[in-house]
């Protein structure tokens, strides 16, 4: 057990330290330095050499490879991702408080799409091939179907413009409460709301059709337990368990989908400085931002293994 | 044959699948010919209602709009349908090479696979957008990258169940190359899962590509562009929804299309599809 634990920590680790490489040689190496990505040709013809030395120097790019990789791999472990290369600004507090408030919505996403993707999932499973299954499985293609910006917008014309009694952008602050962020951007939650889940309602509806369908629930139908109890208590954890590792993974959607859908909504999260530090080409931002959001779905895949460990005896071999 | 058109029949959504599909290709093929108005052409009037002459009005430059929404697709259609075909033959041949090898081969490429799954598309497109500029070509490959590890994973597993079959062993014993028993023996036996794949990958990397044209780091204007129509259509939301409204239809009714479509097939070839959207 406790091996098994080990393993998938350091096997974590690895992945992150492989991110991180990767990321350093996409932005860093390939190309040509950080200073030639953030500079346009125009700027970089009409700075003289000297100058030009000397701001990579600064910047120490005029060390080797492996040196600056050192360097960033040093800097992300305390948390430091270095400054902005136009204003110096520390690149953590362009990065911190959009984070704090990107998963904040995504927390209040999770909140709700999980008991609902339940319901509905358990719902078309039992009464498989009836009408609610069917609306619900075409509606699941539907939602996922549709792109989030698509639904967004959408809702913004239906209840901040048509009927309007939502605000169709978020005049919340960065730095405001969870709480008055949330209060201010309902159709916001709403749109990612949707598409979480169409997609983890048709995860759940698969895992209960094929736990329903097992011989063990076949085998304790015959002993005569009342149906709501095979469902509740014997499929739906069976059915669950091997959907975790599905629903950690949808972390990785959810983020992309939550960077879309701030831009949508004008929310003050990571969305609004990704588009910014990609466009003015702020190399560490866009670096800080990536290497953020891996972590955090890398962290839930760790803990979906682990609660698979600690819920299914099965797996703490190996 | 017969009998797999008439087990389509019974299925009315994967038919209006296969009529969105075949629709929007048409349109996107022939749309160069039958756009009434030259889509980059500035008219002297922006935002005009509809009219006789510019059937959905013109945009907030004063272009035909009616005739940006019938090429709006083609860029979106041409870089997403790229990348998911590169993204299954190269998936399949990888995924399959893991399988036959194993070993060393197969644990660098699964921790490559599991990195990918862990970095939200939309941050790895930034991240190349970021170092190597905004371009078609860059996009494919991004896109290509993505999918492909997707493809791996299910294409490994296929292959894993396919070397325990009789005419592999078989290959192997006659003394043939892995390269061979790969591209030969292997290869065309996950057809029907390939295809299945390239599809999905090319709805997944529809709905990518008009995000990323929405958050202005996909395609560039002036080229028309669903995505990039919605973004602009948001200045006149209030007055002129259909700017809004006529191309998230087309993107919408594109990609439900390809779903209802693929999930349809793959039922009746027997393929597992209930997988669904695999991260956008």
């Amino acid at each position: 057990m406790l091996i098994a634990i080990a393993r998938r920590i350091l096997l974590s680790l690895l992945t992150l330290l492989m991110l991180a490489t990767f990321i350093f040689v996409a932005t860093e190496i390939m190309p040509g330095d950080a200073l030639d990505v953030s500079l346009s040709a125009d700027e970089l013809s009409m700075i003289p050499p000297e100058r030009l030395a000397q701001m990579k120097r600064d910047l120490g790019l005029d060390r080797p490879p492996h040196e600056r990789f050192g360097a960033f791999i040093a800097g992300i472990v305390q948390l430091d991702f270095g400054r902005t290369l136009i204003s110096k600004t520390p690149v953590w507090t362009i990065v911190g408080y959009p984070m704090r408030n990107s998963l904040i919505l995504a927390g209040a996403v999770l909140v709700l799409a999980f008991p609902l993707a339940l319901a509905i999932g358990v719902t078309a499973a039992v009464w498989r091939g009836r009408t609610v299954d069917n609306v619900v499985s075409t509606g699941a293609v539907i939602g996922y179907s549709i792109p989030e910006f698509v639904i967004g917008t959408l809702l913004v014309m239906a209840f901040a413009v048509a009927w309007p009694i939502f605000p169709a952008t978020i005049t919340a602050l960065t730095r405001d409460p969870a709480a008055t962020l949330l209060a201010a951007s309902p159709l916001a939650v709403a749109t990612v709301l949707i598409g979480s889940i169409a997609y983890l309602a048709r995860l759940v509806r698969t895992g209960m059709v094929d736990a329903l369908a097992s011989d063990f629930v076949e085998r304790l139908r015959l002993t005569g337990i009342p149906e709501w109890r095979i469902v509740f208590v014997h499929a739906l954890p069976a059915a669950i368990i091997p959907s975790l590792t599905a629903a950690a993974l949808y972390a990785a959607a959810l983020v992309s989908g939550i960077v879309v859908v701030e831009l949508v909504f004008a929310y003050p999260g990571l969305g609004q400085e990704l588009v910014r530090g990609v466009t003015r080409r702020e190399v560490h931002v866009v670096q800080a931002i990536a290497l953020c959001s891996a972590t955090i779905v890398v962290a839930l895949n760790l803990l979906a293994d682990l609660a698979i460990l600690a819920l299914d005896p099965r797996t703490r071999r190996a | 044959m017969i009998r797999f058109l008439r087990r389509l029949a019974r299925r009315p959504l994967t038919i209006l699948g296969l009529l969105l599909v075949g629709g929007h290709l048409l349109v996107a093929a022939i749309a160069p010919w039958i756009t009434p108005h030259d889509p980059l052409r500035l008219l002297d009037a922006p935002l005009e209602p509809p009219t006789a002459i510019f059937w959905l009005g013109t945009d907030e430059l004063g272009r035909d709009f009616f005739s940006r929404l019938l090429l709006g697709g083609q860029i979106s259609i041409v870089a997403a349908a790229s990348a998911g075909l590169i993204a299954a033959i190269g998936g399949g041949i990888l995924g399959l090479a893991t399988a036959y090898h194993r070993g060393l081969f197969d644990d660098v490429v699964s921790r490559l696979v599991e990195m990918k799954l862990s970095i939200p598309s939309i941050l790895l497109v930034s991240l190349f957008v970021t170092g190597f500029g905004q371009s078609l070509g860059v996009l494919i490959v991004v896109m290509s990258l993505i999918y492909m590890m997707g493809v791996i994973r299910t294409s490994r597993a296929m292959g894993i169940s396919l070397m325990e079959q009789g005419y592999v062993k078989a290959a192997k014993l006659r003394g043939e190359s892995a390269t061979t028993i790969v591209l030969r023996e292997m290869l065309p036996n996950i057809a029907d899962l390939l295809t299945v794949e390239f599809a999905l990958r090319t709805s997944s990397a529809l709905l990518l590509v008009s995000a990323l044209s929405f958050l202005g780091l996909g395609v560039s204007p002036p080229t028309p562009d669903w995505g990039l129509m919605i973004q602009s259509g948001l200045q006149s939301i209030r007055s002129e929804p259909w700017l809004i409204l006529a191309p998230a239809l087309c993107i919408s009714t594109l990609v439900i299309g390809i779903n209802f479509a693929t999930e349809g097939v793959a039922d009746l070839l027997g393929l597992e599809a209930a997988r669904g959207a695999t991260g956008h």
